[in-house]
C-alpha cells in the first residue's frame, strides 16, 4: 500500500498559495517532508489527515479516495498535529481511553489493554493518573502519540513534532516513533535536516508549495558529491562572495565564515570539496540548484 | 504614552474585527426597525421621555451579551493567544494595559449603544412616520437616559465582565458574571423583594427605581417629562457606579501578566517517566491487536463517550458549581411568594404554582442564556484546549461530536430542572404546604417545560455551530429569543408557525389538569421540533472539522457532506415540518378561523358601518327565560335550547328585530311565534333581521325559541375555548341570541378609528343626563331583570350549577340533571358551571350558605362561611334584607382570574380566594373579598346603576365601602385603615399606569384604580368625617328609592344626592373634592414644640403648611384656596418600638392654604409624654408626595415649671 499525491492545489482565500501542483508517491515506511517553516507543510498534512479541502488534485491511500472516503481514511489514520493541546483536567489514562473508544475500539477489555500497552510504550505508564495539564512538552508529545498509535493505523502523520523538544527529548521522541512505525507510511514533516537524515528512508523537500526533491536522502547525499564546496572567508567578504558565486549556506567559525557553495566543478582559489551531508542537499535544493527531474522519480538531477 | 498606544492599538484591533461591525448593524439599524413597527395602539407616546428611557435600558440589558463579548475578548485574548507573557517582558505596566484595554472597549460600546438615541431620533424626521403620537423633540429626552442609565449600566457591566474575565480567563465564568447582574434585575422588576429601599439598591441597572419614581407621575408628566436625575437612581447609580471601580480597583490589584488561569497552576513535581526510557523501543510487538469496529454498536459507544466526556468537562468545571447554587437560590426566589400578591397576602404553594414560577419569564430568560453559554463552551472548548485537530482526525462521524454535546446540554438541563424541582419541593414544605404532586412536577418541570428547552438547545447548539463565532454565537440565540418575545406585540406576527418555539401556551388547573391545552401544544413542538431536526441537520454538515474558516470552504464542504445519510435526515425533517406544519394549520386556518389583529379590527369596523344606523331602532327586552342546557364535558360540547319571553318596554312600536348570534356557536333552530320573515342574515358579522308581518306594540309580549350548540372542533392558534371543558365547565349567557347593536364591539381607540375613517368613539351618556333614553339601558343586549328556569343536565358525577333556587334534581340516563328557578326576577346573566365539587353547607338565620370548591382547596372555607355570615349580618342590618333565599360561593378554573357576584351566586377563581394564605395579622383577603361579592348582592344585583359614566360607583364603589365595614367590624380599626393604605397606593399607582383621562368619581368610567381603589379611599374618607350612621342612611334611602327592575335607573349623581343630604353643610366641601373633581392636597408638618405648662399640660405647637390642587382630566393640576377639616395628631411613643403610635391628641381642625401654626393643649401624663406631633398623620388626604406628616417634637425650655 502507498499514498499516491497527485497534482494537488491549494490556495487561501488571501491569496497565499500554499500548495502548487504537488505530487508525491509515499511507500511504506518513514518518510521525511523537509521544509522552512511556512512551505506548505503543514497544509499537505493537513489535507492528507482528511483536515482540509484542496482546491484540485487527488490523493489515494491504497484504495481509499482521502478526499472523498474521509471516513474510512479516518480509521488507518494516526494525525499528531504540529501543535495540540489537551483538556488539562483530564489524566492520561482517561482521554487515552476516551480516544480508543474514538478509534473504534469498543471492547472494554481490549480497550483496556490497548491503552495500557500504548501507556507503557510511550513511558507515560507512571503518569497515567496525573492530570495532562502538569505534563512537559515530551510528555505531551508522547502523549499524541500514543493517541496517535490507537487502532494500529497503515497511515500516520507527524506534523513537526521534535519543535520545542529539547534535544534529550528529541533523541527519545524519533526512536520511539521509528521503532513503532515499521509496517505503516509514516509522513514526517520537519524543518530540522537531522530528523530527517536519522530516520527517513524517503523523503521529500517542499518549499513555497512545490516539491523541490524527493528522494532518498543517502542517494540524495550521494548525488550532490563533489558538487559541494567551502572556503573560511572573512565576514566581511561572505557578501562579495555571494554576488560571485551560488552560495547555498553559511556557517560562522569562529569569527570567521565557511561559506558552501554549489558547483559543478571546482570553484575558484581556496575552496576545497564538502563531504556533503543531508543539510547540503537541503540548502542546494532550497536555493534552486539541485531537484528531481520529474516527480515521483528518484533520479536527482541538476539545473544550470 | 503606553497607555495612548494600548488604547490605541485595541480600538484599531476592534474596529478591524467583523463582529464590531456586525453589533454597530445591530445596535443602530435594530432601534431604526423597531421604531417603524412602534405601536400606535392606545394613542401611545412614542417617544415620550419616561418609556423611551425605560425602553433604553431593557434594550441595553439584553445588548450586555454584545459588552459581554468585547470586554471578555479584551480581557483574554492575549491569554488565549499565549501573547501575555510578551507583555511581561515591555515596561508597560498594569495600569496601561488594563486601562488601555478597559478604556478602548468602552469608547466601542459607547458609541454602539449611541445608536439608540441617534436613531429613534432620526426617526422622528421621517415622514413617513408622521403619524405616529411623537413629543416634541428634545436632545435632554435622549441625553439623560444615555447619562444616567447606558453609560453607567455599561460600565457596570463592564467592570464585571472585565475583572471575571481578566483573573479566571474562563469564559462561562464571564458570561455567568453578566448574567449574575441581569438576574439581579429581573428579579426586582419581576419579583420583587417587598422592601422598596432594598429592591432600589440592588438593581444594577437602575431600571427598577427609575419605573418606581415615574410610575406615581400622571398622564400628563408621563407623556412630556423629561425624567430628570431622580434622587433615587442616582443614588442606585453611585452605589453600583463604585463597586464597579471597587471591582476593577481589585482587578489592577490581583492581575499579573503571568497568571497563569484557571486550570493551569502548573505543579513543579518532576515527574517520573522524564528519564531512563531505554526499554522502550523493545516493547513495541507487545501492542495487542485490538479489535477495532465501525458498526451501529460503535456509533452509540462513541455517542456515549463524547456525551459523557463533555459533560463532565461542564461539570468538573468550577463554574458549574456556581450554577448549582444560582438555580436553587433563583428557585427560592421566585418560588418564594407564588400568586397574586394583594394586600401582602401571598398564595399557599400549590404544585402547578411552584412549577410554574419555576418556568416564568425570570427563569426562563435565565435558562435560555445559560443554554446558550452551555452550547458555547461545549461546541468552543476541545478547539480553546487544542485537541481539535486530533479528535478531528479520529475515524468518527460528523454527526457523533454535535449529537453528543446536545446530549450532554440536554443533561445539563436535566440536572437544572431536577434542581428546580428539588428547590420547589423544599419550598413547598418549608412553608409547610405538603401535597407535592411529585407526578405533575414531573410532566411539568420534565415534560413540557423540557421540550421548549431542548429545542431552544437545538438551536443554540445549530447557532454556533453554524455562526463559529463565539460572542455572535450568544447574539444570534439570544437576539433570537428576543424577538420571539416581541414577535406579537412589536411585529405582529402572531400565528405561532411563525415564531420560533411558538405555542398557543397552557395553563394548569387543580379543577381541570392541562384541560384541552396539551393536544395542541404537544402538536406545536412536535412542529417545532422537526425544525430542530432540520437545524441540527445543518450543523452537522457545517460542523468545524478542520481550524480552516473561511465560508467558501465552509460551503463546499458542507455540499461535499449533505448526501446520503445527511441529505436524507434533511428530507425526513422537512417532511416532518410539512406535515405536522400541515396539519396545525388545517386546525388553526382551516378548521377554525384565524384572524389577524388588522382583519379583527377591519371587522370590528365593518360592523359599526354597517349596523350602527340601527342603534336606536328599539328592540324588545328579555323578561323571563326557560332553558335546556346539556353539557358534555368529557367532548366538550353543549347543546342549549329554550325560549326567551320578549317585552316592548319601549314606546314605540317594534317592526323588526335584530338578533346578534355568538360566532363560537352554531344555531340549530331560531323562531318567533308571530309571523315574520328572515330579511337579512350576514353570516360573517353574525346579525340577522327579522321583519315582523304584525309589530310588536308597546307593553305587548312574544316569544323566541332557539337552539345553539357549541362545538369547538381541533385547535386553535390562540389557546383554546375553556368555556365547556372535563372539569370546571364555566360559561355566561354570551352564547345565547342578544338582540340589537353593541357599541362594545366598536373599535375602541380614536386613533385607529380615524385611520378607518370613522368619528371618535361616542362616550357613555353622563349621570347630568336626565333623559330617560339615556338612562334606559342597564346592561348590553337588551337585558334586565329576568325571570328564570334553566335545567342543566352533566356528567353523572358533576354537580352543576346557575343562579336560582334548586327545585329539583334527578338522574336520567347516566346523566345527572338540576332545574333552577328564580323565585323573583334577577339580572339577566345566565352563568353555568359544572365540576365534580365537595360542598360545603351552612346556614344563616335559615338562608342555606354553600361552598362548591375542589377538593384539594379547603384552606379557606371557614374563613369564607364567617365573612358571609358577618356581611349577611351587616348589610341586611344597614341596607336592608338580602334579597335571595340562598347564597352560594363557586369555585371555577383559573382560565379566568376575576370573581363575580351573580344572584345567588358568587363565583371565584380557583386562583384567588381558594388557595390565599393568611397568617398571622395579615389583611384577610379571602373573607374581604368574599364581603365585597356578598355587598353585589345589594350593590350590582338590586341597584345596578344605569349604563352611563358613574354606574360603576354605584356597584363596585359600594361594594368596596361595605366590605370595608364589614372588616372592620370583625377585625378592628387597625386593619381597615392598613387596608386603606393598600388602597390609596393602588391609586396613586394606578394613576400614573392608565394613560386615558382621570375622571372624577361621579363620572368614572372602566378605570379600576378609580371606582375600586379610589372609591374605597374616599368613601372611607366621608365616613371617617360624617359617621358611620349618617352613611348608610344615605346608602338605604338610595336603595329604597331605586329599585332598577325597571327605567329609567339609577345614576350616580342620584347617589351622591342622598349621600350630601346627610352630610352637615360644613363638610359639602369635601363632597365637591371626593366624588364631583380629582383633588389633591399637600400638607406637611414644618415644626412641632411642645412645652409644659404649670399644670403640668403640655402645649404643643405645630407648624404647617398646606395646599390643595384640582387635576384636570390629564393630570394637570391647578391649585384652588382650601379651608378644610385636618386631623391634628399628637403621638406618645410606641411601647414595644413597633406598631402604630398611641395618640395623645387626634383632632380635626381647620386649615387653610399656605403655613399656619396650630396650637393644642394635651394633659400631662408621664406614661404618655408627647414624642410627635404633626398633620394628618392617618394619610387620609390624597397626597400624591407623601411629605413629613409627623416630626419628633422639640421641647421648649420648660417654663414655669417648680422643680
Amino acid at each position: 500500500m502507498q499514498l499516491e499525491i497527485r497534482n494537488v492545489s491549494k490556495t487561501y482565500p488571501n491569496g497565499v498559495r500554499a500548495l502548487n501542483d504537488v505530487s508525491l508517491t509515499i511507500p511504506r515506511g518513514m518518510y521525511g517532508l523537509l521544509g522552512p517553516n511556512g512551505a506548505g507543510k503543514s497544509t499537505l498534512m493537513r489535507t492528507i489527515a482528511t483536515l482540509q479541502e484542496p482546491d484540485s488534485g487527488s490523493i489515494q491511500l491504497g484504495e481509499l479516495d482521502v478526499l472523498t472516503q474521509k471516513d474510512r481514511v479516518r480509521e488507518t489514520l494516526g494525525y499528531l498535529p504540529q501543535e495540540f493541546g489537551v483538556y488539562p483536567r483530564e489524566t492520561a489514562e482517561r482521554l487515552l481511553d476516551h480516544f480508543a473508544t474514538l478509534e473504534g475500539i469498543t471492547d472494554k477489555r481490549q480497550r483496556r489493554e490497548t491503552v495500557d500497552a500504548l501507556l507503557q510504550q510511550t513511558n507515560l505508564w507512571n503518569v497515567r493518573k496525573e492530570k495532562l495539564g502538569t505534563f512537559s512538552g515530551g510528555m505531551r508529545q508522547r502523549f499524541g502519540v500514543a493517541i496517535a498509535l490507537l487502532g494500529h493505523p497503515k497511515l500516520i502523520i507527524v506534523d513537526e513534532p521534535t519543535a520545542g523538544l529539547d534535544p534529550a527529548e528529541r533523541v527519545r521522541f524519533l526512536n520511539l516513533l521509528s521503532a513503532l512505525g515499521e509496517n505503516s507510511i509514516i509522513i514526517l514533516s520537519t524543518h530540522i535536516v537531522e530528523d530527517v537524515s536519522e530516520l527517513c528512508t524517503r523523503m521529500a523537500i517542499i518549499n513555497g508549495g512545490e516539491i523541490l526533491l524527493e528522494a532518498e536522502p543517502l542517494r540524495a547525499i550521494e548525488d550532490v558529491r563533489g558538487r559541494v564546496w567551502r572556503k573560511l572567508v572573512p565576514k566581511e567578504s561572505v557578501v562579495a562572495v555571494e554576488q560571485e558565486m551560488p552560495v547555498i549556506s553559511t556557517k560562522m567559525l569562529a569569527g570567521r565564515t565557511y561559506v558552501n557553495v554549489y558547483s559543478e566543478t571546482q570553484p575558484g582559489d581556496g575552496f576545497e570539496p564538502v563531504d556533503p551531508d543531508l543539510k547540503d542537499v537541503y540548502f542546494s535544493a532550497m536555493g534552486g540548484h539541485h531537484r528531481s527531474a520529474t516527480n515521483g522519480s528518484t533520479q536527482p538531477a541538476v539545473v544550470q | 504614552m503606553r497607555f495612548r498606544e494600548i488604547f490605541r492599538y485595541e480600538l484599531g484591533y476592534r474596529l478591524r474585527a467583523p463582529s464590531t461591525w456586525i453589533y454597530f448593524g445591530l445596535m443602530y439599524l435594530g432601534p431604526l426597525v423597531m421604531v417603524q413597527f412602534s405601536s400606535t395602539e392606545n394613542d401611545r407616546v412614542v417617544n415620550a421621555p419616561v418609556h423611551y428611557a425605560a425602553s433604553v435600558s431593557i434594550l441595553g440589558f439584553f445588548a450586555l451579551v454584545i459588552t459581554a463579548g468585547i470586554f471578555s475578548d479584551a480581557a483574554t485574548r492575549d491569554a488565549d493567544t499565549r501573547m501575555q507573557a510578551l507583555f511581561s517582558t515591555t515596561p508597560i505596566t498594569k495600569l496601561d494595559y488594563l486601562g488601555g484595554r478597559f478604556a478602548a472597549s468602552y469608547l466601542v460600546n459607547a458609541v454602539l449603544f449611541a445608536g439608540m438615541p441617534l436613531m429613534v431620533a432620526l426617526s422622528m424626521t421621517f415622514p413617513w412616520l408622521s403619524h405616529f403620537n411623537w413629543a416634541p423633540f428634545r436632545v435632554m429626552a435622549f441625553v439623560q437616559p444615555y447619562v444616567l442609565m447606558t453609560l453607567p449600566n455599561l460600565f457596570i457591566g463592564a467592570a464585571v465582565i472585565f475583572t471575571i474575565a481578566a483573573l479566571t480567563k474562563n469564559s462561562l465564568a464571564t458570561y455567568l458574571g453578566g448574567l449574575g447582574l441581569g438576574i439581579l434585575y429581573l428579579i426586582v422588576i419581576n419579583q420583587g423583594l417587598g422592601n422598596d429601599t432594598l429592591e432600589n439598591l440592588i438593581d444594577p441597572f437602575g431600571i427598577g427605581p427609575l419605573q418606581k419614581v415615574t410610575s406615581y407621575w400622571p398622564p400628563s408628566e408621563q407623556t412630556t417629562r423629561l425624567i430628570g436625575f431622580p434622587g433615587v437612581v442616582v443614588l442606585n447609580r453611585a452605589l453600583w457606579m463604585g463597586l464597579a471601580v471597587a471591582l476593577l480597583v481589585f482587578l489592577y490589584s490581583r492581575f499579573s501578566f503571568s497568571h497563569p488561569g484557571v486550570g493551569a497552576r502548573r505543579r513543579s513535581v518532576q515527574m517520573p517517566g522524564e528519564e531512563g526510557d531505554e526499554r522502550l523501543s523493545h516493547a513495541i510487538a507487545s501492542v495487542p491487536r485490538a479489535r477495532r469496529e465501525f458498526g451501529a454498536r460503535t456509533r452509540v459507544a462513541q455517542l456515549m463517550k463524547v456525551a459523557r466526556h463533555a459533560l463532565l468537562d461542564i461539570v468538573r468545571n468550577r463554574v458549574f458549581l456556581v450554577m448549582v447554587l444560582g438555580t436553587v437560590v433563583l428557585a427560592s426566589m421566585v418560588g418564594w411568594e407564588v400568586g397574586a400578591i394583594v394586600f401582602d397576602t401571598a398564595t399557599w404553594p400549590v404544585t402547578h404554582l411552584i412549577a410554574g414560577s419555576l418556568h416564568g419569564f425570570l427563569i426562563s430568560t435565565v435558562m435560555i442564556v445559560v443554554i446558550s453559554l452551555v452550547a458555547g463552551e461545549l461546541i468552543w472548548k476541545e478547539r480553546d484546549v487544542g485537541a481539535g485537530d486530533i479528535t478531528a482526525a479520529a475515524p468518527v462521524p460528523d454527526w457523533i461530536p454535535l449529537i453528543g454535546r446536545f446530549l450532554a446540554l440536554i443533561a445539563v438541563l436535566l440536572t437544572l430542572q431536577a434542581l428546580y424541582t428539588v428547590s420547589g419541593i423544599a419550598l413547598q414544605a418549608i412553608q409547610g404546604y405538603y401535597r407535592f404532586e411529585l407526578g405533575l412536577y414531573v410532566r411539568m418541570m420534565f415534560g413540557l417545560q423540557l421540550i421548549d428547552y431542548i429545542i431552544l438547545a437545538a438551536l443554540a447548539m445549530a447557532a454556533h455551530v453554524v455562526v463559529n463565532h463565539k460572542n455572535l454565537g450568544h447574539v444570534v440565540v439570544i437576539g433570537t429569543y428576543l424577538f420571539t418575545l416581541v414577535a406579537g406585540s412589536f411585529f405582529r406576527i402572531r400565528h405561532n408557525l411563525l415564531v420560533f418555539n411558538g405555542d398557543p401556551g397552557w395553563t394548569y388547573s387543580d379543577l381541570n389538569g392541562f384541560g384541552p391545552f396539551m393536544w395542541p401544544f404537544l402538536w406545536f413542538k412536535s412542529y417545532w421540533a422537526a425544525w430542530a431536526i432540520l437545524l441540527t441537520v445543518v450543523a452537522t454538515v457545517f460542523w468545524v472539522r478542520s481550524t480552516e474558516g473561511g465560508w467558501r470552504a465552509r460551503v463546499r464542504l458542507a455540499r461535499l457532506r449533505l448526501d446520503g445519510a445527511a441529505s436524507r435526515a434533511a428530507v425526513v425533517a422537512a417532511l416532518l415540518i410539512v406535515t405536522t406544519g400541515g396539519f396545525v394549520f388545517y386546525n388553526t386556518n382551516v378548521v377554525n378561523e384565524y384572524r389577524s389583529l388588522e382583519e379583527g379590527t377591519a371587522r370590528r369596523v365593518e360592523y359599526e358601518r354597517r349596523y350602527k344606523r340601527y342603534e336606536h331602532v328599539p328592540q324588545p327586552t328579555v323578561v323571563a327565560n326557560n332553558l335546556r342546557v346539556e353539557l358534555y364535558p368529557a367532548r366538550p360540547a353543549a347543546d342549549i335550547s329554550g325560549g326567551f319571553q320578549l317585552v316592548n318596554a319601549t314606546s314605540r312600536p317594534i317592526d323588526s328585530i335584530h338578533v346578534t348570534i355568538n360566532p363560537d356557536v352554531d344555531v340549530r333552530a331560531l323562531s318567533f311565534d308571530r309571523v315574520n320573515r328572515l330579511v337579512l342574515d350576514d353570516s360573517t358579522l353574525h346579525q340577522r333581521v327579522y321583519v315582523l308581518d304584525r309589530p310588536l306594540q308597546p307593553a305587548d309580549t312574544m316569544r323566541m325559541t332557539f337552539e345553539v350548540v357549541f362545538q369547538p372542533r381541533g385547535f386553535t392558534n390562540a389557546g383554546q375555548p375553556t368555556d365547556v371543558v372535563s372539569n370546571g365547565t364555566y360559561f355566561d349567557r354570551d352564547w345565547l341570541p342578544g338582540f340589537g347593536y353593541r357599541p362594545t364591539r366598536e373599535l375602541p381607540n380614536d386613533r385607529e378609528r380615524e385611520r378607518y375613517g370613522l368619528p371618535p368613539k361616542a362616550e357613555p351618556p353622563s349621570p347630568k343626563d336626565t333623559t330617560l333614553a339615556a338612562r334606559g339601558a342597564l346592561m348590553d343586549g337588551g337585558s334586565s331583570y329576568v325571570q328564570t328556569d334553566v335545567t342543566i343536565g352533566t356528567d353523572e358525577d358533576q354537580i352543576a350549577i346557575t343562579p336560582g333556587l334548586l327545585v329539583r334534581e334527578w338522574r336520567e340516563g347516566g346523566r345527572r340533571y338540576f332545574r333552577y328557578v328564580t323565585d323573583k326576577p334577577v339580572l339577566h346573566s345566565v352563568p353555568v358551571l359544572s365540576a365534580r365539587y365537595e360542598v360545603r353547607g351552612d346556614a344563616w338565620k335559615g338562608i342555606p350558605l354553600r361552598i362548591y370548591y375542589h377538593p384539594t382547596h379547603t384552606f379557606n372555607l371557614d374563613r369564607m362561611v364567617s365573612s358571609m355570615k358577618a356581611s349577611l349580618d351587616y348589610y341586611s342590618a344597614a341596607f336592608g334584607p338580602y334579597p335571595y333565599r340562598e347564597l352560594r360561593v363557586v369555585e371555577f378554573p383559573r382560565y379566568a382570574s376575576f370573581a363575580r357576584a351573580n344572584p345567588y351566586t358568587i363565583t371565584f377563581s380557583e386562583g384567588s380566594a381558594f388557595i390565599t394564605r393568611i397568617e398571622g395579622d395579615d389583611v384577610d383577603r379571602t373573607f374581604f373579598v368574599v364581603a365585597h361579592e356578598t355587598a353585589h348582592q345589594w350593590w350590582g344585583n338590586l341597584v345596578r346603576g344605569a349604563r352611563m359614566k358613574g354606574g360603576a360607583l354605584v356597584s363596585e364603589t359600594l361594594a368596596q365601602y361595605s366590605a370595608m365595614m364589614v372588616m372592620e367590624k370583625t377585625y378592628g380599626p387597625d386593619m381597615v385603615r392598613r387596608f386603606y393604605g393598600f388602597e390609596m397606593e393602588r391609586y396613586l399607582r394606578g394613576r400614573g399606569q392608565f394613560a386615558s383621562r382621570e375622571a372624577p368619581m361621579s363620572e368614572v368610567e372602566s378605570q379600576s384604580h378609580l371606582y375600586y381603589h379610589k372609591g374605597a379611599v374616599v368613601m372611607y374618607t366621608l365616613r371617617e368625617m360624617i359617621g358611620e350612621a349618617q352613611v348608610n342612611l344615605a346608602l338605604r334611602r338610595f336603595l329604597e328609592a331605586h329599585d332598577d327592575s325597571r327605567p329609567p335607573y339609577a345614576t350616580s349623581l342620584d347617589l351622591l344626592k342622598e349621600l350630601r343630604a346627610v352630610t352637615p353643610d360644613s363638610l359639602q366641601y369635601l363632597m365637591t373634592d371626593l366624588f364631583d373633581t380629582v383633588t389633591l392636597w399637600d400638607v406637611k408638618t414644618d415644626s412641632a414644640t411642645a412645652e409644659q405648662t404649670e399644670s403640668g399640660d403640655w402645649r404643643v405647637t405645630v407648624t404647617v403648611t398646606a395646599k390643595k390642587v384640582r387635576a384636570d382630566s390629564v393630570g394637570k393640576e391647578t391649585e384652588v384656596p382650601m379651608s378644610d377639616l385636618v386631623d391634628i395628631g399628637v403621638f406618645a411613643a410606641p411601647k414595644q418600638g413597633k406598631g402604630l403610635d398611641e395618640a395623645i391628641y387626634l383632632q380635626k381642625h381647620w386649615v387653610r392654604s399656605g403655613q399656619q401654626t396650630i396650637t393644642v393643649t394635651v394633659p400631662g401624663d408621664p406614661a404618655r409624654v408627647p414624642a410627635r406631633a404633626g398633620i394628618d398623620p392617618r394619610h387620609k388626604l390624597i397626597e400624591r408626595e407623601t411629605g413629613a406628616a409627623t416630626l419628633p417634637i422639640v421641647r421648649r425650655a420648660e417654663a414655669g415649671r417648680t422643680p
